[in-house]
């Protein structure tokens, strides 16, 4: 029978190839979403880990995240480097890195740090940043940059370019334009990361004209007398990252930081604030979701329409069957598998397609978007996706296959044209 | 040759929502191996008596019976099969699957049917080949027999559908007016084999027809009015 079924597709090649086409296009889609997104969550789930607290001045959690680890958006508050030396010596902190944002090269954020940056922050599962090329800075006009950055700039380790600070601040040294020279660039991780130019906090002092350097030192007033080895590189920091000593004290050392009497602080734990974010972000995610539901539905509609519409010429296809045996069920049996075929047909095909989209389109889609999205083998959600849309075309052909197994049973021998 | 083929008795019957029937047939009985035709004008109940004999539609428990099963008491599922093994039907025109070669629109005859498959694997060639020959018995050329049906010309078509009601040796072939749209030549022609192919298999013929002229041709020619006392008979 499924023989007759497919003879029968075959003779009407063109709306059967129009109707797997429609199939074939809504299941690109629905399953090209579901691994965006899967991915998407994924590669966003990844972009810190090993990070305990991340220490801002007072701000809402999405905001401190957003800046201090996806480096969108700016803070309007910025915490002291006094209070900076005060977490950072609080007993149970194991490590920190501190940031200091707020400037760009040529739309790349540009982060002042030390080199516990390199030393301290993991993404993925607790992978550390490795250097392509290069190594950690040790001068102030260093930099290292983040993969995209070094490929899209065509910069290597040895060039030299210009951060400038556009502000127009008052500035201490003669040049609004600083020099620095690349000394690293850092594998590709697939997470702002890369996106990022890493310099030492005492070369942002130099941009902005914060760090008093040695000839000019007695100048300015040091606050803190503890401090005298260690010269303060600029005057404010945007976030400090911290890991603790032992995990299960973050929620302690979280309060401590926000009732800090001081100055006004925010500690929020990264694996929370990422869900946070990720659930306000569902939002657009379950619209996708949704437009690409309707998609499938108007493939499967497509060939609802192509399945009725051909039963009216087929009433004498209908009769000969019957004459010669075929019981109504047959029938029936006969167009549920027509629409399983052009349905599977039609899901292969979508899914041919999203592969080949995803192995020639992936660094393409890297580049140009961000999107990290990779060909692997179907997710067991997918295949219940590509399940669902089986089984709904099977469903939808009751409707065809009963209307013919109501006309085979009227109509009988007699050839209605 | 003993037994009955089909015989109707005290058949009524009457459409949903009729207010009398249809047909009203006190008796008829058609021997095996017996080639009768059945003459009647359009709308007098011909194809509802198709249609009852070949046992797509129901009628009564002991009205109808072929080869001596009683149709009325069968289910929709049993009367699907006692038609794909002994019934073969031939339509007017359009018998064919067009997308179909013509060995393949004779093939389908088994494809629902054990008991043709039975019988066709009693003979020693393949169901291909006799499907095959019996093409080349009733005129067509064996590269007529490779083409797809919508290529071969309505008098090849007809063929090719007797060739698929005889393919498997069922017992009875009902012909619904199959040479009506072939002309006089081709029709003569098409009729002298069949009658060739059904005397060969001792095959039951119910001719249907509403052209009287071919009545000289059969064992029995029986005009539907004159059994029919229902509805159908006044027309």
């Amino acid at each position: 029978m499924i023989r007759l079924a497919f003879a029968s597709l075959a003779n009407r090649k063109s709306s059967a190839w129009l109707t797997i086409l429609a199939i074939a296009v809504s299941a690109l889609l629905l399953i090209g979403v579901e691994r965006v997104r899967t991915q998407t969550q994924d590669n966003f789930a990844n972009t810190i880990s090993g990070t305990d607290l991340i220490v801002g001045a007072r701000t809402g959690s999405t905001q401190l995240l957003l800046s201090s680890v996806f480096h969108i958006g700016a803070l309007n508050n910025s915490m002291t480097w006094q209070s900076y030396t005060h977490i950072k010596e609080l007993p149970g902190v194991a490590w920190n890195i501190p940031m200091a944002l707020g400037d760009s090269f040529s739309g790349y954020p540009v982060v002042g740090t030390n080199e516990d940056f390199f030393k301290h922050f993991k993404y993925a599962s607790e992978a550390a940043l490795e250097f392509a090329a290069g190594r950690v800075f040790n001068a102030d006009e260093h930099a290292v940059l983040g993969a995209e950055v070094a490929q899209r700039m065509q910069l290597n380790v040895g060039d030299e370019f210009t951060i400038a600070h556009g502000s127009g601040g008052i500035s201490f040294s003669d040049h609004d334009a600083h020099p620095f020279q690349v000394t690293g660039i850092l594998q590709r991780t697939g997470t702002p990361v890369d996106q990022a130019i890493y310099i030492p906090l005492a070369g942002l002092g130099l941009v902005h004209g914060e760090l008093i350097q040695d000839d000019n030192d007695d100048s300015h007033d040091h606050e803190h007398e503890h401090a005298d080895t260690e010269q303060q590189p600029v005057y404010t920091l945007s976030a400090v990252l911290l890991g603790l000593d032992n995990r299960a004290l973050a929620l302690r050392m979280q309060r401590q930081i926000n009732t800090y009497r001081e100055e006004p602080l925010s500690a929020i734990m990264p694996g929370l604030a990422l869900t946070d974010l990720w659930r306000t972000l569902s939002l657009f995610e379950k619209a996708l979701f949704t437009v690409s539901i309707l998609v499938v539905a108007t493939g499967l509609l497509g060939m609802l329409t192509a399945l009725l519409a051909s039963l009216r010429e087929r009433r004498r296809e209908m009769a000969v069957l019957r004459s010669i045996g075929a019981g109504p069920f047959t029938i029936f049996g006969l167009l549920v598998s027509e629409a399983f075929m052009l349905a599977l047909a039609g899901v292969s095909i979508g899914v041919l397609m999203l592969f080949a989209v995803l192995h020639f389109g992936a660094d393409w889609l890297l580049l140009h978007t961000g999107l990290l999205l990779r060909a692997t083998p179907l997710t067991i959600t997918e295949w219940s996706l590509v399940g669902a849309i089986l089984v709904a075309a099977i469903l939808l052909s009751f409707i065809p296959a009963w209307r013919a197994y109501r006309n085979a049973l009227a109509d009988g021998l007699t050839i209605r044209l | 040759m003993p037994g009955t083929c089909i015989e109707l008795k005290q058949l009524e019957f009457q459409w949903p929502g009729a207010t009398q029937p249809l047909l009203r047939i006190p008796e008829l009985q058609i021997s095996r191996g017996e080639r009768v035709l059945l003459r009647g004008a359009s709308g007098s109940g011909k194809s509802t008596l198709l249609s009852l004999i070949a046992g797509i539609h129901k009628a009564k428990a002991q009205q109808v019976f072929v080869l001596d099963h009683d149709l009325g008491d069968m289910s929709q599922r049993q009367r699907d099969k006692l038609r794909a093994n002994e019934i073969g039907y031939i339509f007017q025109q359009f018998n064919l699957l067009p997308y179909l070669s013509a060995y393949q629109n004779v093939l389908l005859a088994q494809q629902f049917s054990p008991a043709r498959r039975q019988r066709l694997n009693a003979q020693q060639s393949s169901h291909k080949q006799q499907a095959q020959n019996l093409l080349l018995q009733l005129g067509l050329t064996e590269s007529d027999t490779e083409r797809p049906a919508h290529q071969l010309s309505v008098g090849q078509q007809q063929r090719v559908a007797a060739a698929r009601a005889l393919f498997g040796s069922p017992a009875l072939i009902i012909a619904d007016e199959p040479t009506s749209a072939l002309d006089a030549d081709h029709r003569d022609n098409f009729i002298q084999i069949l009658f060739e192919a059904c005397r060969a298999n001792n095959t039951t013929l119910l001719f249907v027809t509403h052209d009287a002229s071919l009545a000289p041709h059969f064992d029995r020619a029986i005009e539907l009015a004159d059994i029919n006392t229902g509805s159908g008979g006044w027309s």
